[in-house]
């Protein structure tokens, strides 16, 4: 498990070249400007199509929307067969390329335990086209393709929990982070970028635009997520192990990350309760976890 | 024809205000054309659109390249000969700006007009989304669209109460906008500042991008930079005397710095426009 | 004497990967490709190719996103697929060759209606701007793969080299195949070096999203160099495959395209792969029966032999040209390329349009013979049948 980071610890120098051609308050750009703090020199940086984040001052390469995993192997095996595993292949990637449409090339790789590394901006939509429902869209959210009226309640479904779907995998390293919580996401990825095999770390990422929320509320936003328990900050190795990062000794009602955002500004008492709900039962599991060290198939 | 081109920036809705000429211009009993710039808009980036309106179906597929008028939303690229540039001989300039006609560095062969819609928009929407703010001024000033359509049209788009607070506002523009006066420089001014906007990648200078820009009361910063460590653009450089200082090139204007401070010793500041 | 072996066209295919220190291979199974990839496993479990990487692929998709990767950090790259896998893997392809990223590619012919091969798949592709080389037997699939690499990373191409060849018929029929030494193709082939760097301690180390000549402010201009990438290729086939010849003794053609007694004849056939040898075949009955028939093998279809065909026109009085595939609604692809190479000399032989072979459909020598004959037929009426010709 990662090593605590404190805010003294935190380089001053900067891994990625800003300003970047992201809107007002991008919650990708910081979860970029924090990863990249702390990556290193020592890689090749991958991309596929997504919105814009912060470009990294290392080399950078890339594949089609579709081919996150593929496109990391072919690297890594290259390195290997270059004999340059000194250099590392790792990803910037969004939560579409990650959970929709790149995801069975990713759970292949991670299967094989590919060694790369995976950093995932969660914003919860495919924001690069305007927003429009990915698998990371928690349920209730309206996104420009979960629209709300009469027949639609925003997106149907529960956000999908990718960690334990890459977890099933068996793979060295899973972590979730927060842009709300810089010392945490830094310190997972200096300990994850130089594990051998398949790393992933997922970032929530706030969009101001997206979430229909005031920019200057990114942070604001993104920390009452992990508060209330919808976004809670842990690692998974090897598959089992299991630590919980932040426990406050009461979570905060969902209605506070709820309520600024625009997006869920439709929902009823009825539908609040049910999201509360879900998400009390999951924090119970994650603290059960937490306690045993381990999470129990 | 007339071909008009518009200057905003993302959010401020300049989009949808071409298609409100178009809508007006067609209510008026005319075709026309609204086009947005091609290409990915981020909020706060500048971007252009444009409008043609005819006598018959609009056949062109092309951008404008030499408009009639040139409508410009936003208070800092109204400061800029861009929006000058190019027009047709005798071209009409609609500026938002709190400034006169007469004080706009703008130079060509060109007539303008101003009008403080940022003002009107914050007192009739409460926020500074300019486009309606702006149009009323646009019906005045352009014999080719007339006001009622104007109205109708911002219905299509806004109906009920969000539509009356925007028909306020186009009708306080309608009002208050300036008489149409020569540009006094024949001349563009050499130093042409560069409107950086969105796409990909690294950019050079976002400073044009913001309306607010975070001021340190360095007698209440405590050092603790939180400031610092949750900009997204690394906009503030950590200075020696352990405070932070805006990087102008790259802030954005989010807020978030100012959100963030646990003392409050950040405040977002209205960029105050000044002429060069 | 040459090392030799009796091998099917796949294990052709593996062993020139093996000859030309493929770095990174990755695949995906379709029959009636799968065995090129059991042969690599095996290359690859025997430590017989050393530092070299096998990927079992989740799907061509990825097997082509894979070695594109791989041969843009550095490694000569190999993969492998067959009619639908090639269809699943059109969108990376695109990017290969944009990217200007060379590696080689077996495509093992087999048609988008059925299991048994034509040429639908591969043409089906020739928008993406790889360099597409159709192949007759298996010690040309070894001879053409090796090639392809020498072909593709050179400084003026820089593209993918797709080498087409028919499933069945070729991929799993044996035949005697000369194996060239490995020092020989390590002096001739050297390890493969990209353009730029993608190593952060490398001086060019480019930052920011690679890729190709995206050209800067011509949005036109990508595609002009791209366009001017493919057809530069002409000639490095050309010297590529006379280099060879030096080499091994064993010569193609320019490359190209390759003549079999066309010296003296009235007419031509042309045709693409397999059926080149049963077309030439063919032209040894008609010569024998006194009918001047030569046979021009089309090697090369992107780039395609515009100048080739172009200088043959003035000398015959008919061309028959046989398709392994036809595009519905538009015709057989190389009888399209023919006639659009000649309007431009002026001189207009008489140029017939048969199509055949397709889903597997046999055609045999005799129906060459026939082929001939009718082409005759044509250049006497000075007029073909109206094209398709189905044979
Ligand atoms: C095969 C393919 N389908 C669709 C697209 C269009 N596209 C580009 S980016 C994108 C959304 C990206 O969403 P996500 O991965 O969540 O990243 P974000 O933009 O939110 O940062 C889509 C749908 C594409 N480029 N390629
Ligand atoms: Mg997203």
């Amino acid at each position: 498990m990662s090593e605590r980071m404190t805010r003294p610890q935190i380089p001053l120098e900067e891994g990625v070249i800003t300003p970047g051609s992201t809107c007002q308050g991008c919650g990708a750009a910081m979860a970029a400007r924090l990863t990249f703090k702390v990556m290193g020199p020592n890689v090749i940086r991958h991309g596929i199509p997504c919105c814009p984040d912060q470009s990294s001052k290392s080399p950078s390469t890339g594949s089609v929307f579709e081919g996150g995993g593929p496109c990391l192997t072919g690297t890594a095996r290259a390195l290997k067969a270059l004999g340059r595993t000194d250099i590392k292949a790792i990803a910037f990637f969004g939560d579409g390329g990650t959970y929709d449409i790149g995801f069975g090339g990713l759970m292949s790789a991670a299967q094989r335990n590919e060694n790369v590394f995976v950093v995932t901006k969660d914003n919860e939509a495919y924001m690069n086209t305007g927003g429009q429902h990915s698998g990371g869209s928690p349920k209730y959210a309206e996104t420009t393709t979960d629209a709300v009226g009469p027949n639609s309640r925003g997106s149907p479904v529960h956000k999908i929990n990718a960690a334990f779907a890459f977890a099933a995998m068996n793979i060295p390293y899973i972590a979730t982070a927060s842009v709300a919580f810089p010392e945490d996401l830094m310190a997972k990825v200096k300990y994850a970028k130089d594990i051998e095999g398949f790393r992933i770390l997922l970032i929530q990422s706030p969009c101001p635009v997206g979430w229909r929320y005031d920019p200057a509320k990114t942070i604001e936003v993104a920390r009452s997520g992990v508060q209330s328990g919808i976004w809670p900050l842990y690692e998974i190795e090897n598959g089992s192990s299991f630590k919980l990062n932040y426990k406050p000794k009461e979570l905060k009602p969902i209605t506070e990350y709820l309520k600024p955002q625009a997006r869920f500004r439709h929902m009823t008492e009825t539908e609040v309760n049910e999201i509360q709900v879900y998400t009390t039962a999951k924090w119970e599991k994650y603290l059960k976890a937490d306690e045993l060290k381990q999470i129990v198939f | 024809m007339i071909e008009i081109r518009l200057h905003g920036r993302g959010g401020q809705g300049a989009v949808t205000a071409s298609r409100i000429i178009a809508a007006a211009a067609f209510e008026d009993g005319r075709y026309s054309q609204a086009i947005p710039m091609y290409g990915t808009e981020r909020r706060g980036a500048p971007l252009t659109a444009y409008v043609r309106i005819d006598n018959v179906r609009v056949r062109e597929r092309e951008l404008v390249h030499t408009p009639d008028y040139s409508i410009c939303f936003d208070e800092f690229i109204s400061m800029n000969q861009i929006i000058a540039n190019s027009l047709k001989p005798g071209g009409v300039v609609l500026a938002n700006t709190k400034f006169k006609a007469e004080e706009l560095p703008l130079a060509g062969d060109i007539k303008i007009a101003t009008v403080d819609a940022t003002g009107i928009a914050l007192k009739h929407l409460g926020r500074p989304i300019t486009n309606t703010a702006i149009l009323g001024a646009f019906a005045k000033i352009c014999p080719e669209i007339s006001m009622k359509g104007v109205e109708k049209a911002i219905y299509k788009y806004f109906p009920g109460r969000i539509g009356d607070m925007n028909i306020a506002a186009a009708r306080a523009s309608y009002e208050q906008v300036s008489e149409l006066v020569p540009a006094i420089n024949k001349e563009a001014p050499k130093e042409v500042v560069e409107i950086v906007s969105g796409g990909y990648g690294a950019l050079k200078d976002v400073s044009g991008w913001r309306v607010f820009e975070p001021v340190v009361d360095e007698e209440k910063c405590i050092g603790c930079k939180n400031c610092w460590i949750y900009c997204p653009e690394a906009a503030l450089e950590w200075t020696a005397n352990n405070k932070p200082a805006m990087i102008s090139r790259s802030c954005k204007g989010c807020g978030v710095c100012a959100n963030e401070c646990p003392v409050k010793a950040i405040e977002m500041k209205r960029v105050e426009v000044k002429k060069k | 004497m040459v090392d030799y072996e009796v091998m099917v066209g796949n294990k052709a295919c593996a062993v020139a990967c093996k000859l030309a220190r493929v770095k990174v291979a990755a695949a995906f199974p379709i029959t009636p490709q799968t065995s090129i990839t059991e042969y690599l496993s095996e290359l690859y479990a025997s430590g017989e190719m050393p530092g070299f990487e096998f990927v079992n692929a989740e799907g061509e998709l990825s097997a082509q996103i894979i070695v594109q990767a791989a041969a843009r950090v550095g490694a000569r790259s190999f993969t492998c697929t067959a009619g639908p896998g090639l269809q699943f893997m059109h969108h990376p392809m695109n990017d290969t060759a944009s990217g200007r990223t060379p590696l080689v590619m077996a495509v093992v012919h087999r048609g988008l209606k059925s299991m048994q091969p034509d040429h639908s798949d591969l043409m089906d592709q020739s928008w993406l701007g790889w360099v597409h080389l159709y192949v007759e037997n298996a010690q040309e699939i070894l001879d053409t793969t090796i090639m392809g690499y020498k072909i593709g990373e050179d400084a003026r191409v820089r593209l993918p080299v797709a080498v087409g060849y028919d499933g069945y018929v070729l991929s799993y029929t044996a035949e005697p195949v000369e194996i060239p030494p490995q020092d020989m193709i390590d002096n001739w082939l050297p390890p493969y070096k990209p353009p730029r760097s993608l190593f952060y301690d490398s001086p060019e180390a480019p930052i920011g999203r690679g890729g190709g000549d995206r050209g800067g402010g011509d949005p036109n201009m990508a595609w002009k160099i791209h366009h001017g990438a493919v057809e530069a290729a002409e000639s490095v086939i050309k010297e590529v495959t006379a280099d060879w010849a030096k080499l091994t003794g064993r010569s193609y053609g320019n490359g190209m395209i390759q003549e079999y007694k066309t010296e003296g004849a009235e007419v031509i056939l042309t045709a693409m792969g397999t059926v080149a040898g049963s077309a030439s075949a063919a032209v040894d009955k008609l010569w024998k029966d006194g009918k001047k028939v030569g046979l021009v093998k089309i090697r090369s279809f992107v780039p395609f032999p515009r100048k080739d065909f172009q200088e043959l026109a003035g000398k015959y009085s008919a061309i028959g040209v046989f398709d392994r595939s036809i595009q519905p609604g538009m015709g057989g692809p190389s009888y399209r390329e023919i006639k659009n190479s000649l309007f431009d000399t002026g001189s207009y032989p008489v140029v017939a349009g048969f199509v055949g072979g397709l889903s597997g459909k046999e055609v045999t020598v005799n129906d060459f013979v026939k082929l001939g004959e009718k082409t005759l037929e044509f250049a006497k009426a000075k007029k073909a049948d109206a094209h398709p010709i189905w044979v």
